[in-house]
């Protein structure tokens, strides 16, 4: 059995969003799962689900063999939570929260001094352990929260956005962090992202999720793997030249896609709308959906759809051009060559290798950090990065 | 959904709010100088003009009401700290824990109403010190009946507190509850000046305010039973009085809490 099955969760917060819609997947034991997503996918509401602070409207889940329906306290003695905000007693020092944490889980005297002095040494916090929190940088915060949910010795972590406005270097000791415990404990990891670089480097599998459903689960080498070759990126004079040259290109039977940068398909106007009209959204995604389904030909494979949807992130540009095909560094003269006999005047070429932020975009049809626009998001983040600097930083 | 009850978990919430309180040093002393200020000002000021109520000068007539209305204030504002609890998170580290939020509730109360009751017991201690009571073995006594009359009242309000605090969303709320709930709780409790001479509608107010008996109750415990100041009733209804508000108020606190969202 592995150690989290989840059948057809559902949530609803009013009658016409869904903000988790019938999800099914299943984690092994020391494996660690992103959940990759814009915000308001769906990721933190499974956690809740998981974690038995919400109570789902439909479908169930077992965590170490415990449904979370039926078995709540046992599933909450099986996981450890990671919040996406903070969650410390700042008044309290760093070990303090850590003994409140042990009480709290039945933990007698012994196996509380022992435990705490190993998770401080795990997230390297024993030197400050007697400070108080409102003195610990953004970085320090996260490490003991860590250090926190690891105490009673959990089957499972959730980590929500771990790295949440954290600065790079910090984020990078934090992942180290999370490998770490992965690899010392054994302890299976779900966390949520919406940093592609981060699901890339930590995750063994990435589950995709969009409008609160499952859009992909796989490895992220496979996830890649699905747009084969080198992405060549063409800046052209003007968009007249793109006009000219395109033909040419489509020519070629060993380039694969030719594509215009993604003209950023507006999220942020969408999320302004589903703040005073989520009906609306979500009718017209379900349309767009029911439109998909309908133009598609059935027999397409799951591939094929894929490449019909491929997108290549990156800045919104008229003039550009990408291309996905093997080979990218030996067919750039060839492609050089093309142009100038074309009488075309290329300004610049690219090549680089496909990214999640590519794969995220062909299989949800919006770029994953577009969602700066939305008004909560944006104070939140400031919340955090606030206390994130409070302090100086001894990472 | 039942709700099983955990000693540990009551015990470690109760401690924190211990420590909290014990470092908040700077909210002990403005609430004790703000004490201070009202005997000294109003008990000695106010007292030189008024003169004896009953067969007790002002001072000693007041002492009780200010030690209530320490335990008032501190009380509620106790209870009411579960909003900061959900603003600054701390709230979800516990109720993602394997205890009931029963047990999670019982230890705020039990730690709000230790709290309240250590402050009501400094100023039972300074307002002693400004000579306010009369020393005598009564009042040995009467102090100790007095702390337990405080924790029984203290309880009630972080219920009244905590019921206030589950159910309000956003702290900018708290102006408008120290105007229109502590206050008024606080001034009818017949702090200042006796029941029997106020107007008819001011004397039902009173009558309707829990804090009024809880005020009875401490100075009853400490002026002792001969004096002539006490209200319409005996002790007996008092304690009845605080006792039912205190049950009802933990009912209430606690249920109120255990539906609330996170």
């Amino acid at each position: 059995m592995d150690t989290i099955e989840v059948k057809e969760l559902t949530k609803f917060f009013d009658k016409d969003v869904k903000a988790v819609d019938g999800i099914s997947f299943s984690v092994q034991e020391g494996e660690i799962l992103g959940f990759l997503g814009p915000n308001g996918a769906g990721k933190t509401t499974t956690l809740n689900m998981l974690s038995t602070l919400l109570r789902p409207n439909g479908g169930t889940a077992t965590i170490n063999g415990h449904d979370i329906l039926t078995e709540p306290d046992a599933v909450r003695r099986s996981i450890g939570y990671v919040f996406q905000d903070p969650t410390l007693d700042i008044e309290l020092t760093g070990r303090e929260n850590l003994d409140f944490h042990g009480r709290l889980y039945g933990l007698d005297r012994n196996t509380r001094q022992q435990r705490i002095k190993e998770v401080l040494e795990l997230v390297q916090l024993t030197d400050r352990a007697d400070n108080f929190v409102k003195t610990y940088s953004g970085g320090m915060k996260r490490r003991l929260e860590i250090a926190r949910g690891l105490l009673h010795y959990p089957k499972v972590l959730f980590l929500d956005e771990p790295t949440l406005g954290l600065d790079p270097q910090t984020r990078r000791s934090i992942w180290e962090h999370i490998l770490r415990l992965n690899q010392e404990k054994k302890v299976t990891v779900i966390l949520t992202t919406h940093y592609t670089e981060e699901a890339d480097y930590l995750c063994k599998r990435i589950l995709i999720i969009d409008f609160g459903k499952v859009v992909v689960l796989d490895t992220p080498n496979k996830l890649k793997e699905r747009l084969q070759g080198d992405v060549v990126s063409l800046t052209f004079k003007d968009t007249a030249a793109i006009e000219k040259f395109r033909p040419l290109l489509e020519k070629k039977e060993w380039i694969h896609k030719i594509n215009v940068v993604a003209s950023g398909n507006n999220y942020a106007a969408m999320s302004r709308m589903m703040q005073t009209s989520p009906q609306m959204v979500n009718s017209m995604v379900d349309n767009e959906k029911t439109i998909q389904e309908e133009t598609s030909p059935p027999k397409d494979t799951e591939q094929a759809v894929f490449e019909k949807n491929i997108q290549f992130s990156g800045e919104q540009c008229s003039k550009c051009l990408n291309l996905l095909l093997d080979n990218g560094g030996h067919r750039i003269p060839e492609i050089v060559k093309l142009a100038e006999e074309a009488k075309v005047i290329l300004e610049s070429v690219e090549l680089r290798k496909p990214t999640l932020d590519d794969v995220f975009l062909s299989v949800t049809g919006r770029n994953i950090r577009e969602e700066e626009g939305s008004f909560i998001d944006m104070v939140r983040r400031h919340r955090i990065m606030r206390q994130a600097r409070g302090k100086p930083t001894r990472n | 959904m039942v709700q099983p009850i955990s000693k540990q978990a009551i015990y470690v919430v109760f401690l924190r709010e211990l420590k909290r309180y014990w470092r908040a040093k700077a909210r002990v002393i403005s609430s004790v100088a703000q004490s201070i200020f009202f005997l000294a000002i109003f008990g000695l000021g106010l007292g030189s003009f008024v003169g004896d109520i009953g067969d007790v000068n002002y001072l000693s007539y007041m002492a009780p009401g200010v030690i209530g209305m320490g335990l008032l204030f501190g009380s509620v504002f106790s209870g009411v700290s579960v909003i900061f609890d959900r603003q600054f998170g701390f709230m979800k580290e516990m109720m993602v824990a394997p205890v009931s939020r029963t047990s999670i509730i019982l230890g705020k109360i039990l730690g709000g109403a230790a709290t309240a009751t250590i402050q009501g017991i400094i100023l039972l201690v300074v307002a002693a010190i400004m000579g306010a009571f009369t020393p005598s073995i009564a009042l040995v006594t009467g102090a100790f009946a007095a702390i337990g009359a405080m924790l029984l009242i203290t309880s009630g309000f972080v219920g009244l507190g905590v019921a206030i605090g589950s159910t309000l969303n956003d702290f900018h709320a708290f102006q408008l509850l120290s105007t229109f709930v502590m206050w008024p709780l606080f001034m009818l409790s017949g702090v200042f000046f006796p029941i029997d001479g106020a107007p008819l509608a001011l004397q039902a107010a009173m009558l309707a305010d829990p804090m009024f008996y809880g005020v009875e109750l401490l100075r009853w415990c400490l002026l002792g039973s001969g004096t002539a100041i006490l209200g319409p009733f005996g002790w007996l209804i008092s304690l009845t009085v605080v006792i039912g508000f205190n049950a009802l108020m933990i009912g209430l606190g606690t249920y109120l809490f255990s539906r609330a969202q996170i």
